[in-house]
Order: C-alpha cells, then sequence, then structure tokens
C-alpha cells in the first residue's frame, strides 16, 4: 500500500471507526431494497451491495485525498447496486427508491442523460442516499442516519458493458486508446438500443397479453389465435372443470391440479388454429372423452386423477374420431412424454379400451 | 412391497419391488422419506420390478415429485410395467413424470 499522507491517514482511521456501523447500513439498505423490490413484484437480475475495502479507499486518497474535508464527504464507502433485465425497471426502481431514502440530488447523476446526441457510453443511474430516520432508527446508532451511500441502477446489458470497460483497467476516458475507445462506444450504442428494444418487445407482449384477456372475457374465441399466451389465458375460465368433476366422480376421486400446457402442441397437430378451435374440440368430444374415462376408470379403485384427464381424453377421442388410429395416439404420448418405445404400447392399449365405444363404431 | 435407496455423487436411486398397494404405502412412505429431503439432486424412481400401483402409491410419487420441485432435485420414473404406465395414463398423470 502507498504511504498515505497525514490527512489521508485521518481519514482512514476515521474509516475504520466507522466500519461496524457502515455493515450494519449496508444490511439494513439490502433488506429493504429486497423487500421493496418483492413487494412491487418486480423481477430483477442482481441486488448487491460491499462495504468500499480500504486498501480501496487508500488508492482513492491517494490519488485525490486531499478532496474530502474528512470521511463523509466520501458517498460511495457503502455502494449497492441493482441490476435490471430492462430499462423501464432502472426509473421504476429510481422511483421506488426515491419513496425509500433521503436522496442528495445534488450529488446524484443520471449518466444516462449526461451523454451528447452523438456520443455512447458508461449508462447508470448513480443516487446518493441516506437512510431516513422513518425507514429505520437506532439511537445507539444515529449514524446510521447520517452516513451517505451510493445507489447504483443499471440494466444487465448496460453492467455488461461497464464491467468489460473496467476490466481493461483505464480508470478515465481520457487514458484509453482512441481506436478502442471508439469501438466499446459503438457497443454501448448498439446495447443500448438493444435494450430499448428489448422494452419494447415487453411493452407489445404486455399489449398483446391483456387482448387476448379482453377476447377470451368477452367470449370473442374465434378472433384469438392459438398460442402459448392465448391458451393460458383460456385456461383461466377453466374450461375442463366440468368434465374433470364427472370423471373424479367415477371413483371419487380427488383431483390433483396439473399444468396443461403440454397440450399445445397437440392441440395444433389436431388442426386448432384460435381458441374457436380448442373449445369446439372440447365442446364436440366432451361426450365420448367422459365415456372412455368410465370404461377406463370404472374397472378399478383409482381414486386420484390429474386435472389433465379431461383434455387428455378429448384429445384421445378426437385422433381416434379424425382417423389418425394408433399412430396419431403414439404421436401424442410421444408429446406428453418423450418419444419411448413403450408409447407404442400404451396406444395399443389405449386404442383397444377405446374400441369398445360408441364413437369407435360410429366413426369405423 | 421393498425400498431400497442407494445414493451415487448426484443421483439417488430408490429400486421399488412388489405391490405398492394401500398396505404398502406407509412403509414405503417411512421408506422414502430421504427422497423427500434431497436437495439438488436427481431422483430415479426405479420400478423396474415394481409390479402393482395403487392410488394411495400414486401419492407417494406425487409428494416425491412436489418436494423435489421444492428443494431444485428432478425425478425420474424408470422401467415401469405395460400395467403401470396404463395407470399414469388413465389419471391423466403420464405428462407429470419424466418417465424412461
Amino acid at each position: 500500500m502507498e504511504s498515505l499522507d497525514l490527512h489521508s491517514e485521518f481519514i482512514l482511521e476515521q474509516y475504520r471507526e466507522a466500519l461496524p456501523v457502515v455493515s450494519r447500513l449496508k444490511e439494513i439498505v439490502l433488506s429493504t431494497l429486497r423487500d421493496a423490490i418483492n413487494k412491487n413484484g418486480l423481477i430483477v437480475t442482481a441486488i448487491d451491495a460491499r462495504v468500499k475495502t480500504e486498501q480501496s479507499l487508500a488508492g482513492k486518497l491517494a490519488l485525490k485525498g486531499q478532496k474530502y474535508h474528512d470521511l463523509s464527504d466520501i458517498t460511495d464507502i457503502l455502494g449497492a447496486r441493482i441490476i435490471t433485465f430492462y430499462t423501464d425497471d432502472v426509473d421504476r426502481i429510481a422511483a421506488m427508491a426515491e419513496q425509500l431514502f433521503d436522496i442528495d440530488w445534488d450529488n446524484s447523476v443520471d449518466k444516462r442523460r449526461l451523454h451528447q446526441l452523438d456520443s455512447f457510453g458508461y449508462n447508470s443511474l448513480h443516487y446518493i442516499c441516506r437512510l431516513p430516520e422513518s425507514l429505520y432508527r437506532d439511537p445507539e446508532q444515529p449514524q446510521l442516519n447520517r452516513i451517505r451511500f451510493e445507489l447504483q441502477l443499471r440494466t444487465t446489458l448496460q453492467h455488461a458493458w461497464a464491467a468489460i470497460n473496467h476490466d481493461t483497467g483505464y480508470k478515465s476516458g481520457v487514458e484509453i486508446p482512441r481506436e478502442y475507445m471508439r469501438q466499446m462506444n459503438r457497443l454501448a450504442g448498439m446495447l443500448e438500443l438493444a435494450d430499448d428494444e428489448f422494452s419494447r418487445i415487453r411493452t407489445e407482449l404486455n399489449d398483446y397479453r391483456r387482448r387476448v384477456q379482453q377476447l377470451v372475457q368477452n367470449g370473442k374465441l374465434d378472433d384469438v389465435m392459438l398460442d402459448g399466451d392465448a391458451f393460458r389465458s383460456y385456461l383461466q375460465a377453466r374450461p375442463l372443470d366440468k368434465l374433470n368433476k364427472r370423471i373424479a366422480a367415477i371413483n371419487q376421486a380427488e383431483i390433483q391440479e396439473v399444468s396443461l400446457v403440454h397440450y399445445l402442441s397437440i392441440l395444433c397437430d389436431l388442426g386448432c388454429k384460435t381458441l374457436g378451435d380448442v373449445n369446439r374440440l372440447i365442446t364436440d368430444n366432451t361426450e365420448d372423452a367422459y365415456r372412455l374415462a368410465r370404461h377406463q376408470l370404472g374397472n378399478t379403485d383409482l381414486d386420484i386423477i390429474s386435472s389433465a384427464v379431461g383434455l387428455q381424453n378429448v384429445c384421445i377421442v378426437s385422433i381416434l374420431k379424425q382417423g389418425e388410429g394408433k399412430k396419431g395416439l403414439v404421436r401424442m404420448f410421444d408429446a406428453l412424454n418423450g418419444q419411448t418405445p413403450q408409447n407404442e404400447l400404451l396406444a395399443d392399449l389405449t386404442y383397444t379400451q377405446a374400441a369398445a365405444l360408441p364413437f369407435m363404431k360410429e366413426h369405423n | 412391497m421393498t425400498t431400497q435407496i442407494q445414493e451415487n455423487g448426484n443421483q439417488i436411486i430408490a429400486t421399488m419391488s412388489g405391490r405398492l398397494d394401500t398396505a404398502a404405502a406407509i412403509p414405503t412412505t417411512e421408506a422414502v422419506k430421504p427422497l423427500l429431503e434431497a436437495s439438488n439432486k436427481q431422483i430415479i424412481l426405479d420400478c423396474e420390478k415394481l409390479e402393482y400401483i395403487s392410488s394411495s402409491g400414486l401419492r407417494i410419487f406425487l409428494s416425491i415429485r412436489k418436494e423435489a420441485a421444492a428443494h431444485s432435485s428432478k425425478v425420474i420414473v424408470r422401467n415401469i410395467n405395460a400395467d403401470i404406465r396404463q395407470v399414469f395414463v388413465m389419471t391423466g398423470f403420464i405428462s407429470l413424470f419424466e418417465i424412461q
């Protein structure tokens, strides 16, 4: 470690004395941020915090120790960082931080707004904060509310750029070879564009989901193309509950809730293009699906079924009515359970059971 | 009905033999307890010698799967015979387990 002048040594001594309270502040800030982010339903890539090491502080003091009157002038002894997926979330978390902490606006900086029209580079929002007494107060440690700390907010892509740029070892833009700086700035511009695109795509997807939900709620199922989001929205109306309850009643069985998303590809294979097609497929085959379940379960004492059994039987009946036969059933079991030779055997068994039912006789 | 549990690195293999019916459910629930506590493991239920499964047996499989999901473990059901596979189909649980 470089030898420091007396003034810097004095600040270093203040740092050593403050270390326990700064460490406590770190835990309070971290748990406050985590709670608030969870409460607001936000998903972030990372939340972390660090207390500046003595070595790092000594290095800073060696470079510009005279700039600081005492330790309280150094605002990043404690640094917290939140990395988000989307640029919009940086602004949402910034608003959240403004509610939680006292912000030192004179020393806070939004690096995103500092760039010239034709320049790109480090993008991050830095707030200098204090813990307000209204949020946390300990009469034994009033310094908890006096020490300033830095909160950095940035997206994952901004963080990747900053981390790689930092890894080069250059501390300032002036030191960087010009060609290298140009290449890094070019990348910063590209990542900024990518960040904006990710946010735009998320907004459009959310709009699409809302539109789909609205159409499902209004019963306009033929207007909704069948895809994962549409299928999930449709399932929220629990269109198979009635059939599952009838099947459960065969053996007074309990129904275990399971996901039905595996059936999306099977429904597409069956020619469903819209939610209206899915709804008709269910309605048209419900009675035969129930008969198949009764035929299979009636001679057993199985008193537990999954909530997938209704849709599974609807698909089996539909496959057989379409004349797809055992091959169609094998494809269905392959889709549900992965490709395995035993699916042939299952298809055989299922086909044999279904063959005794009236719908098979009508379609043969 | 017997259940033998063997730990092999990241895998826990439960080898089940006999008839997993209502009478066998209580000792089997006791025997599979180590599976319910396994964290970040691949749990293999080897059913090559499992002859029959009742609703009580299905419930044991479901509780193993539920606990495995809660402990970031994964359940693979291996070598089930055609009758048991048919039980998984009839009850609609075929897509819930990875069956090899």
